[in-house]
């Protein structure tokens, strides 16, 4: 009862707010002006704005899909660009499943369309297609609740083309004589080579058996052994180039 | 004067107990899922909630995704089953109790100024309890017709003149004198409110003239315009519609490029690469910008813009359960005749649970927030487990039923006979 006391007291406080929305009505003609000029706007009127500009932006957003973006190494079973880009709703799943942390969200500076899709960052890590952690079968792809990332039965890790290794030979030290081998010693496809032409072989790649996995680029010390410093290097001598790229 | 609507205003932010509740549940599961994003525990975010293999796929995700490349993804069809289950039994609670937006929006509260914020809540409050006195003097009207002795005019200006400073306190003295009966209590409100409206300034006046007031018996034109039209798609199911459609002809599931829910995942995670991996990216300062452009620039984004609120909303219209039902024999404004409107006030869904043509929305977009269950000072409001035909009856339309509330019909009357005996 002592609620209900104070109740209309409380409630009723509300006369002296001229300048209130509501309370601006009748005072017949003069104040009419000035009302209108406050009146929002009509329901259907704003709903119909709202419809059309949001729709019209969403268009304008949707057109992005000509704009394309820079190719980038997708996670296994991502390798089809169009059907990745259509069913990806960005859930951030794959980030999370991936036990190497290998895969990161794409930049909005490789395109506004791809921003936030799941890429490859080798030099972070590597993709192993979760053969330690998962017996070989990529946890991304499992993860992945819309089939962004699908792969045909029977996929292993020879026959999904994340992308292909290149090297560049201006910044590749085993290419300054070096003797550096990193490379070839990571990867687990036996894709890199070496010639055996000097005492400082030089490691090639052989095209058939990479499958883009990374593990070369990963582990490329170029950078850190100096050709940023003489060549002015802005990515390591080895780097994992997107299907469709070469 | 100000400083009572000052007070109603930090009264009811102070009554919000599920609020709290319900901030502190949405800040955990945030914080346990963006947790789990950096450390790549696999709980997935609000877009794929799950874990490994298992996910319950946002509804519009699963339909973008879906139309996008014209398949059928068992995962997104099982995950829009289930929430339309959820959101049969819950309606939209999703966005009082989970939606990041929500978070959002109490941070922007909590940093308004407290000026700012009375200024706001007093804003709501008149409009309300004009909403609610318009009301009563429609009801009085109609039910004066039969009533002798008094006319009706005069009763709604007693009723109005509740606003009048004097006439409030007046009001409430009255009231406390004999606070066991209510009814009594009213009657000699209103006898001494109408003596009060004749000693009011100019300047009183003036504010008393809202709607409701005396002077706008025959049908306040300003209140009678706040009627909202309901109707069955609104400017939300439009942006739905815009949202599919670019997603039908480009291809590619658009909005989940700017969805505020994801958006607030994305910030998290490019600022912690930002950190972690020093993964230097515009999309740093862009995706935050994305986030306050829509949920602060775009007014009432939950209410007007959200698609996913409208495609929940194409569910949640046919839930019955756990929806707020009023009882009129306890609510202030039926049994007694007062403009309280608070429930109104602190609807986080822009519903007027009491004057529902009023509203911007229906009982159909309740999110079960519960503040107005919280504010309600006669306790008025439950959310009744299965409210099927009560709540269709009385609240759904904001007219109580006469079978079902033949209490109401009979106070009113009361009221109106006392004064003139």
């Amino acid at each position: 009862m002592a609620d209900k006391t104070n109740v209309p007291q409380g409630a009723d406080a509300a006369g002296d707010a001229t300048a209130a929305e509501g309370a601006a009505a009748p005072e017949p003609q003069g104040t009419k002006g000035a009302k209108k000029a406050k009146e929002p706007m009509s329901v259907s009127r704003r709903s119909l704005l709202i419809g059309v500009g949001s729709t019209a932006a969403l268009l304008g957003l949707g057109a992005m899909r000509y704009a394309g973006h820079t190719p980038l190494n997708r996670p296994p079973g991502g390798q089809d660009e169009a059907h990745l880009v259509s069913a990806c709703i960005r859930c951030e799943r794959c980030y999370e499943a991936c036990p190497r942390r290998v895969i990161v969200p794409a930049k909005i500076e490789d395109g506004l369309l791809g921003m936030r899709s799941p890429m490859l960052d080798f030099e972070a890590e590597y993709c192993d297609f979760c053969q330690e952690e998962n017996g070989g079968v990529p946890k991304c792809v499992e993860a992945c609740p819309t089939e962004a990332l699908v792969l045909p039965a029977g996929a292993s890790a020879t026959s999904t083309i994340i992308g292909r290794a290149v090297i560049d030979t201006s910044t590749c030290l085993a290419y300054r004589d070096t003797g550096c081998r990193e490379c070839y010693d990571a990867c687990p496809y036996e894709a890199i080579q070496l010639t055996d032409v000097s005492i400082n072989p030089h490691p090639y790649v052989v095209e058939d058996k990479c499958n883009g996995c990374g593990a070369c680029e990963f582990s490329c010390v170029s950078m850190k052994a100096g050709s940023l410093a003489t060549t002015g290097a802005t990515r390591r001598a080895i780097i994992v180039q997107p299907v469709g790229t070469y | 004067m100000a400083a009572e609507t000052k007070k109603v205003a930090q009264d009811l932010s102070a009554k919000l107990r599920t609020q709290k509740l319900r901030t502190a549940i949405a800040a955990i599961v945030f914080v346990v899922m963006a947790a789990g994003l950096i450390l790549g525990v696999s709980t997935g975010t609000m877009s794929g909630f799950g874990w490994e293999s298992i996910s319950a796929l946002c509804p519009l995700g699963a339909v973008a995704t879906m139309l996008a490349t014209k398949t059928m993804v068992p995962r997104a069809v099982i995950s829009l089953v289930i929430m339309a289950l959820l959101i049969l039994v819950v309606g939209r609670a999703f966005c009082a109790w989970l939606c990041p937006s929500m978070l959002i929006t109490r941070i922007q509260e909590f940093l308004r100024t407290p000026k700012k914020r009375r200024e706001l809540a007093a804003e709501t409050h008149d409009k309300m309890v004009d909403i609610a006195k318009y009301e009563i003097t429609q009801a009085k009207e109609s039910a004066g017709v039969k009533a002798n002795g008094l006319s009706a005019k005069a009763l709604g200006a007693t009723y109005a003149a509740g606003a009048g400073d004097s006439a409030a306190t007046v009001a409430a003295a009255a009231t406390s004198a004999s606070p066991a009966n209510p009814i009594n209590a009213a009657s000699a409100a209103s006898a001494s409110a109408a003596v009060a409206t004749a000693s009011l300034s100019a300047q009183d006046k003036k504010a008393l003239s809202g709607c409701g007031a005396g002077s706008c018996t025959a049908g306040c034109a300003s209140c009678a315009s706040a009627k909202q039209p309901h109707k069955k798609l609104d400017s939300r199911h439009y942006v739905l519609g815009g949202a599919l459609l670019s997603t039908a002809i480009f291809g590619f599931p658009v909005f989940c490029l700017v969805c505020p829910v994801g958006l607030t995942f994305a910030t998290v995670l490019v600022v912690w690469r930002l950190f972690a991996a020093g993964d230097m990216t515009i999309a740093v300062i862009l995706v935050p910008a994305l986030l306050i452009i829509e949920l602060v620039f775009l007014r009432k984004w939950c209410t007007r813009f959200c698609p996913l609120s409208a495609l929940m909303n194409l569910v949640s219209r046919f839930s019955k359960t756990f929806v707020p039902v009023i009882d009129d024999t306890k609510c202030l404004e039926t049994s007694q005749g007062v403009p309280c409107s608070r429930c109104a006030q602190v609807c986080e869904s822009d519903i007027n649970i009491r004057h529902i043509a009023y509203g911007e929305r229906t009982l159909a977009d309740c999110s079960r927030c519960r503040n107005c269950a919280d504010v309600c000072p006669t306790h008025a409001i439950s959310f009744l487990v299965f409210a099927g035909a009560k709540a269709k009856s009385g609240a759904r339309d904001g007219i109580p039923a006469p079978e079902a509330q033949p209490a109401t019909v009979m106070l009113d009357e009361d009221a109106l006979e006392v004064p003139s005996a």
